[in-house]
């Protein structure tokens, strides 16, 4: 019961003492990343969205192929998923473990190369980069005309139709203008006696960026529009082409041809919506959900406002870029050059044809490069004929604007779409909401 | 007694509101068996047309499920160890012994409960990112990782809790100057008077603030997330069953989401039944209010 | 904590033409003594709140009125209150409707929660089976956020419990979180779902703690049971309610991982608060000057709220 004084006063300074030092010791292991012993190999960390499924193995084999055949540099890949992506890297660049070499969403260059996330890129690799990719692809790869990454994947936006619910609904073929683009989505909605939506027209999505941003922004360029001023410090999106989306969005809603509430990720492969536009990739996962059914999907064009205007629509992409934390951006730099522009025999294609390890990659994943002329090559003949439409777009789309605050502005225009859509603001309100939001919020991010 | 004249009317709203309890988690069980194509079509079904596991054996695929188990329970533990240890120790202090200060530490443990956790969110960060001589980083907390790159990471914000020591000190105050006279009397010194009477006597409100910080812990979400991003190797259940969302087939992927989800309240499920006794007991005498 | 020796010091000093006798020295020995067993017994609550508490609050008033992407430490540029005024110029989307999201959120959560606990604890307590009963209300209470959400979160959907039964009723199916007039009362009786389990708990704490006196008075009365409800129970159960009351709105202030989870902030802003706010400003945007003024202004808004809520409750103590 009463043990001597001495050993009350031993366990006192013990546990007092036990917590904090324990916790300290524990925390001063030394950080993981390489070893740092001459001889041993450089590490390069990698960081995308590549995550899952197909992408990940897609990624892996180029990245497998170079660890074999350099001993000095090693790449390791790391990935999340697309949304997680941006906080992944600012969370690892503030906890000082952000990756090598990063892959960010083009949208977020402003933004990444104003935080000093991003490394420009050396004059030799600069030249390659502008030599060998079409303008989009290198506008989406540079802030204020510095060339910060080599460009990877490059979406452009084209509407999907399901062939099927169009002939049901006794149409021909898919939408080429705005008023047809309507009627077809009026005459091939349905509905069930308890208001659920069986089939949207056009499928209006709250679900991500992709699904109202995209869609809008694309709309918006195929109606002559832009959503960032020329001089990038506010919004153009109240004009007379931004409110003509808007206005079409509105009405495709109020008519009931649209149900903002659905997936329509989930929706369109269920043979729930008749069409929408997306990008391209989506035509690899739907081959892969549908099956059979994929022989109903088709893609045109995105509908223009009148027949004789000029097709325009969104491009969007992603590029390789390095860390300026980076301990070794030569060798990342390198890798990147091989990875990317280095041609290599296709097997698939014709004897003799090449292209780059990331052409080849993107195209088995259902994707694009802005490498016009791998594109031509490696989408010769028996690939998917609805990639088609989207190859012709790299001629004429426009990149997605990638000023500091973009994602933001991004959000904000997303919140206003939502809000036009559910019915909280008129087409006025939504216009004049996003023009003062995101002035705001982007002339505060320069 | 004589209060129990309407019973019928008490047990109605008790069992509805029981029921309405109860019913997410019967769906979510329901659910984890769905197979694919199944789940969020129309019409409802509550039950799935078979018992089908392979959900379970989907999300323990996708996911890395022992190491996130083992990261919360590392990470519970440590909270709730030390979480334990402090309060006890600090409330020992503050109810019963005398030294200069200690009003002051008591109304600086009060006001600790008025800062909102968000206030620190950040600077937290921040903190753990810089910590001096950790994770690479040199003398000013500079040029490394931090304590980012351990588990302590996770536990760190939450070793110490004002509530806590509050509720330690207020069961304490109440326990006889004299017990405790008598044991010094007998040569014992502060730390055995601690450890031999005070205790043993707190044993219940030891228990319910265990199983408090226990829970809190366990299903911690927003601080794991951020450390987790941060270093995916400490990442916990909760943040982990959260990226099964992204399951690349949307037909299945609320039903293995659940499937995991089921896995992961499964232990707590179980302690709290096994120690709910002493849950309920212990905030009973300790009066809350 | 060093200087902690200080007063003993004084004190001896001032006592010490009094002290005499060997006991009164033993006296103030064993007294020193404590004084030391106590502050190595809070050292290391003393040492977190320094580290945590303290130095937090410095850093994070530093950030707010700086510009910072949360990189560099060098790079912390001062700007003084811009990030505040930023917060409330025109075109900002922090005071509606993020802030006033936060609060109707916070409001609605404390009503439900306080008023299904305050049924379901005074109906329990003339219960058989209170063991049983309580254990089902705690369920939600021992689970996670993240299971809550997504349960919830597949329940509100076209094809999931809650349209189900409407269906079933032949009602029309509700969206619930894609439309934004639905989306935040739909998480709020979630939230509130969630926490009804630890207000009956105290209240029940509460509930016990009225003397059977009080009741058999009242039943020699004549007392209807309502009667009694309102007249006995419930301002005895005052002091309980104020602290379910305080609590659940701090929580429902500051928590957004239950929005996180079930709709990341949308529809548009429908469900976008506060603490997500700040969350996104830091994490996602790199704005930590933002973000931690943000906080500060939720501060205070928490602060403001917590204090009329210890007002009213005072007035009506004086009232009754």
């Amino acid at each position: 019961m009463t043990p001597s004084r001495r050993t009350g006063g031993l366990s006192r300074r013990h546990f007092a003492l036990a917590l904090p030092s324990a916790l300290l010791a524990s925390g001063c292991a030394a950080p993981h990343q390489g070893t740092g012993r001459p001889g041993d190999p450089i590490v390069l960390t990698l960081l995308s969205h590549y995550a899952s499924g197909e992408l990940k193995e897609a990624l892996q084999g180029p990245v497998d192929e170079w660890n074999a055949t350099h001993d000095r540099v090693k790449v390791r890949t790391k990935a999340v998923e697309f949304t997680d992506l941006l906080t992944t890297f600012m969370v690892r660049q503030a906890a000082g473990q952000g990756a090598d070499i990063i892959q960010p969403y083009c949208l977020w260059n402003g933004q990444l190369v104003q935080a000093g996330v991003l490394r420009p890129a050396p004059s030799e690799h600069t030249a390659e980069i502008t030599r060998g990719y079409g303008k989009a692809a290198v506008g989406a790869a540079s802030v204020g005309g510095k060339v910060y990454g080599y460009p990877t994947e490059v979406q452009t936006y084209a509407l999907y139709y399901n062939k099927r619910l169009l002939r049901e609904a006794g149409i021909v073929g898919p939408p080429r203008t705005w008023r047809e683009l309507e009627e077809t989505a009026y005459r091939t909605a349905k509905r069930d006696r308890y208001g659920n939506t069986l089939v949207q027209g056009f499928g209006l999505s709250t679900y991500d960026d992709s699904t109202t941003v995209g869609q809008t922004l694309a709309l918006l360029n195929a109606a002559g529009g832009t959503f960032v001023s020329a001089d990038g410090r506010g919004t153009a999106i109240d004009s007379t082409a931004g409110r003509a989306v808007f206005d079409l969005e509105h009405r495709l809603v109020v008519k009931g041809a649209s149900a903002p509430g659905i997936n329509v990720y989930k929706a369109f492969q269920s043979g729930q919506v008749a069409m929408v536009v997306s990008a391209g990739w989506w035509t690899g996962s739907l081959k892969a959900q549908m099956g059979k059914d994929y022989r109903d999907v088709g893609v045109a064009p995105v509908p223009v406002p009148k027949a004789d205007d000029a097709p325009a629509t969104l491009s969007t992409g992603f590029m390789l870029g390095v860390n300026t934390a980076s301990e070794h951006p030569r060798e990342a730099w390198e890798f990147l050059r091989w990875l990317n522009t280095e041609k290599v025999d296709v097997k698939s294609a014709r004897k003799g044809a090449t292209a780059t390890r990331m052409s080849s990659l993107q195209v088995s994943v259902g994707s694009l490069t802005g490498r016009a002329d791998d594109m031509r090559t490696l989408l010769g003949q028996g690939s998917d004929p609805n990639l088609r439409p989207f190859l012709d777009a790299l001629a004429y789309a426009v990149p997605e604007p990638n000023v500091p605050g973009a994602q933001q502005a991004k959000s904000l225009l997303r919140k206003n779409i939502e809000a036009l859509w559910t019915g909280q603001q008129s087409v006025d309100e939504a216009l004049r909401t996003t023009r003062r939001q995101v002035d705001q919020e982007v002339s505060r991010s320069w | 007694m004589n209060r129990r004249r309407f019973p019928w009317l008490s047990y109605l709203l008790v069992a509805t509101g029981a029921v309405l309890t109860v019913v997410p988690f019967l769906d979510m069980v329901m659910t984890s068996f769905k197979g694919p194509g199944e789940s969020g079509t129309l019409p409802y079904r509550f039950l799935p047309k078979a018992f089908d596991l392979s959900n379970y054996r989907a999300a323990i695929h996708q996911l890395d499920l022992p190491v996130l188990f083992r990261n919360s329970v590392i990470a519970t533990a440590v909270i709730t160890g030390s979480v334990l240890l402090t309060s006890s120790l600090a409330g020992y202090s503050l109810a019963k012994l005398r030294f200069p200060g200690r009003d002051f530490i008591f109304r600086l443990v009060l006001s600790t409960m008025m800062f909102p956790p968000f206030l620190f969110f950040i600077p937290h960060f921040l903190i753990l990112v810089h910590w001096p001589l950790a994770g690479g980083n040199d003398l000013f907390g500079r040029g490394g990782a931090g304590l980012t790159v351990s588990i302590v990471a996770l536990t760190m914000p939450f070793l110490v809790n004002g509530f806590g020591i509050f509720l330690m000190r207020q069961f304490m105050v109440s326990i006889p100057d004299e017990v405790l006279e008598a044991a010094r009397i007998d040569g014992a010194g502060e730390f055995a008077v601690w450890w031999r009477i005070v205790v043993p006597q707190t044993k219940p409100v030891l228990v319910t603030l265990g199983l408090l910080t226990f829970v809190d812990a366990w299903n911690e979400y927003i601080w794991a997330l951020l450390v987790s991003t941060a270093n995916p190797d400490v990442m916990t259940l909760p943040v982990g069953i959260q990226l099964l969302q992204d399951y690349v087939d949307p037909t299945r992927t609320m039903p293995i989401v659940m499937a995991g989800l089921v896995l992961s309240i499964l232990p707590v499920l179980i302690l709290f039944l096994l120690l709910q006794k002493y849950y309920i007991r212990g905030v009973m005498l300790s009066g809350l209010k | 904590m060093v200087n902690t020796l200080a007063p003993e010091t004084t004190e001896r000093a001032a006592h010490s033409p009094r002290s005499a006798g060997p006991a009164v020295d033993g006296r103030r020995r064993a007294r020193r003594h404590q004084a030391v067993v106590a502050y190595l017994f809070l050292a290391p609550t003393l040492l977190f709140f320094a580290v945590f508490l303290i130095l937090p609050l410095g850093f994070a008033l530093l950030l707010s009125m700086s510009r910072w992407a949360g990189f560099d430490l060098d790079d912390i540029d001062p700007v003084g209150l811009d990030n505040f005024t930023g917060l409330f110029a025109d075109g900002s989307t922090f005071l509606t409707p993020i802030l006033t999201n936060t609060l109707l959120f916070a409001l609605g959560t404390v009503a439900l929660a306080l008023a299904g606990s305050v049924v379901v604890a005074t109906c329990i307590n003339n219960l058989r089976f209170q063991g049983l009963w309580r254990t089902l209300y705690f369920l939600p209470i021992v689970t996670t956020v993240v299971a809550v959400g997504n349960v919830w979160k597949y329940m509100y959907e076209p094809g999931g419990l809650v349209n189900g039964v409407l269906n079933a009723l032949g009602l029309g199916s509700v969206a619930f979180l894609q439309d934004p007039d639905t989306a935040l009362p739909s998480v709020v009786v979630v939230q509130a779902w969630a926490s009804v389990g630890s207000a009956i708990l105290i209240l029940t704490a509460g509930l016990k703690s009225i003397p059977e006196s009080y009741y058999e008075a009242a039943a020699l009365d004549g007392a209807g049971p309502v009667t009694v409800f309102w007249k006995i129970t419930l301002p005895l159960l005052r002091p309980s309610l104020l602290f379910v009351c305080i609590t659940q709105f701090l929580t429902g202030l500051q928590s957004f991982a239950l929005i996180i989870v079930m709709t990341k902030g949308g529809p548009g802003d429908a469900t976008n608060v506060a603490a997500l706010e700040m969350y996104r400003q830091a994490f996602s945007y790199g704005d930590w000057g933002t973000a931690s003024a943000a906080a500060f202004m939720l501060f205070v808004v928490v602060l403001l709220v917590t204090l009329v809520q210890l007002w009213i409750f005072r007035r009506k103590g004086e009232d009754a």
